[in-house]
């Protein structure tokens, strides 16, 4: 579904990207991880068009995405869950879940997903009326995930959704990664945590310095083993 | 003594609407831009002309003014946002050299066109007295303000259930989530120019239909709506509207207490002291910008 080719990206005259290549299956996790300072974010943030590339292509379904907008990605069916939430904190977390269903194709179905995601997320739908600043860390997390949901994106790119949260919700969160995987969806999920991203990815890919060190199949990949290239450099 | 405070508080509310008019437009285009138009009170001062010409040549009431007014200020305002989007470095910083250049070359137009003369309304309808039991005020004042209620319940109606609104709420709280949304910050930046230029142009309406107007007056707007916005904390929407009273309430009784020499004096000096005391203003969330 996702192609990256021979990608470098970085920020202004520092490149962080060295030439990263990774194939994203349909219908398949795709995991990403790696130390702090990897590029994990870096490349998400290249997917979706926040940061240029300066080599390299990425194609979504076999068309080049180069040089598209950040707010034509939604169309597209990419949706992205960024690091650290990002969720709009002075408003309301139905006006924050509605805002996921921004584009015009998705109003119709607006609220119609604002349900579904109050199913599956229903400590958000006690509080619609609340803030979104007074959620804790973990329902912060919810509420950026039942946002990128509202438009039914094809592809989801998740980055780093357990960050500081604590080891029952990330239970929780992972349990929800899966269902959305049995709903088909395809999705790239940047993690720290090693132990849990691997348990339930397709696909393993390790960076490291801004490069792929390793890419495998999640079934051939040993957690061990995974430690000793992570801790290697 | 009591009754003359009453009073002051009554024309000090009257007078904060519009107040609360001019610098709901300077915060909404800070929020979504991180630009403070100091050609703002400009276009409102543009929109008072616009008033002036239609009672003195076409002997209408200033009410008609409105229409073409929305038409040259919104123009004017979208005019602005092109040039302040054309800085490519540092645009916090050098759209306010830019935008204070723009209001003083709006200043000078007017000059030009209307003369350097002080100006007010003709329209007896308008100035005719209108008493609420203690309460004394122009016919003007009263229907102005129950405008600008009007006009800010539209916006908060606006911002909190509309998409577009939602749009440039979004965008003012964080700039990149709002891309990932689907929203092209660019246009939401217009629309906000757009929205303060509406705004503006019924405030402009209403000061010349109350007040007096000269060419000066548009950088005192411009100064006096900055100081509700601080007053309020940067990105409070009813923090503004309560700052606007305020400032209103404290000139009305600097000039009936004291002297209407010191009224532009009080709105400077309550804006060093909250700068001292609450550097966040009145609203503002401690570290809302980070």
């Amino acid at each position: 579904m996702l192609e990256i080719a021979n990608v470098r990206a970085g920020y202004g005259a520092i490149n962080i990207l060295w030439d990263v290549s990774i194939s994203v299956p349909t219908g398949q996790l795709t995991t990403i991880i790696g130390p702090n300072g990897a590029g994990k974010t870096t490349l998400l943030r290249a997917i979706m068009g926040l940061v240029p590339l300066s080599q390299g292509s990425i194609r979504l379904n076999g068309e080049p995405l180069d040089g598209s907008s950040t707010w034509s990605m939604l169309e597209r069916g990419v949706a992205m869950i960024p690091e650290g939430r990002m969720i709009f904190k002075d408003m309301t977390i139905e006006e924050n879940l509605m805002l996921g269903a921004f584009p015009k194709a998705q109003r119709a179905s607006a609220q119609a997903n604002c349900e579904k995601a109050y199913a599956m997320f229903p400590r958000l739908s006690e509080r619609r009326t609340q803030l979104a600043g007074t959620l804790s860390g973990g329902e912060a997390q919810m509420l950026a995930m039942a946002r990128g949901l509202m438009s039914d994106p094809k592809l989801l790119i998740i980055d780093e959704p357990s960050l500081g949260l604590a080891p029952v919700v990330v239970n929780e969160l992972f349990e929800i990664l899966a269902r959305l995987k049995a709903e088909g969806r395809t999705i790239v999920l940047v993690e720290q945590n090693t132990h849990k991203a691997v348990g339930v990815a397709d696909h393993v890919h390790l960076m490291q310095s801004g490069k792929v060190v390793l890419s495998k199949p999640a079934a051939e990949v040993s957690l061990e083993a995974l430690h000793e290239l992570y801790f290697a450099h | 003594m009591s009754e003359l405070i009453l009073q002051a508080l009554y024309s000090g509310v009257l007078q904060g609407g519009s107040y609360a008019l001019i610098a709901l437009g300077l915060a909404l285009v800070f929020g979504t831009m991180k630009v403070i138009n100091l050609a703002h009170g400009e276009l409102v001062l543009l929109a008072a002309y616009m008033a002036y010409t239609v009672e003195s040549r076409l002997g209408l009431s200033p009410m008609f003014a409105i229409p073409v007014a929305l038409v040259l200020v919104c123009i004017t305002a979208v005019l602005v946002y092109f040039l302040v989007s054309l800085i490519r470095k540092d645009r916090e910083l050098n759209s306010l050299i830019l935008t204070y250049g723009i209001g003083i070359i709006l200043t000078n137009a007017v000059l030009l066109i209307w003369s350097a003369d002080v100006r007010s309304t003709s329209s007896s309808w308008m100035q005719d007295a209108l008493v609420f039991g203690p309460f004394y005020s122009m016919r003007s004042e009263v229907l102005f303000f129950v405008v600008s209620v009007a006009l800010m319940g539209g916006l908060w109606w606006w911002l909190s259930k509309s998409w577009y609104g939602r749009a440039v709420r979004a965008v003012s709280s964080n700039r990149d989530a709002a891309k990932l949304m689907g929203i092209n910050p660019r246009s939401t930046e217009i629309v906000s120019f757009i929205v303060a230029g509406i705004l503006a142009s019924f405030a402009g309406v209403a000061i010349f239909s109350y007040g007096v107007i000269q060419p000066a007056f548009g950088h005192v707007l411009t100064v006096k709506a900055f100081i509700i916005t601080v007053l309020a904390g940067i990105g409070s929407i009813p923090g503004v509207m309560v700052g606007a009273l305020l400032l209103g309430i404290a000139e009305a009784l600097t000039v009936t207490l004291a002297s209407s020499a010191l009224q532009e004096l009080v709105g400077m000096s309550l804006f060093l002291l909250v700068l001292f005391v609450m550097p966040n203003g009145l609203f503002g969330a401690a570290g809302r910008r980070g």
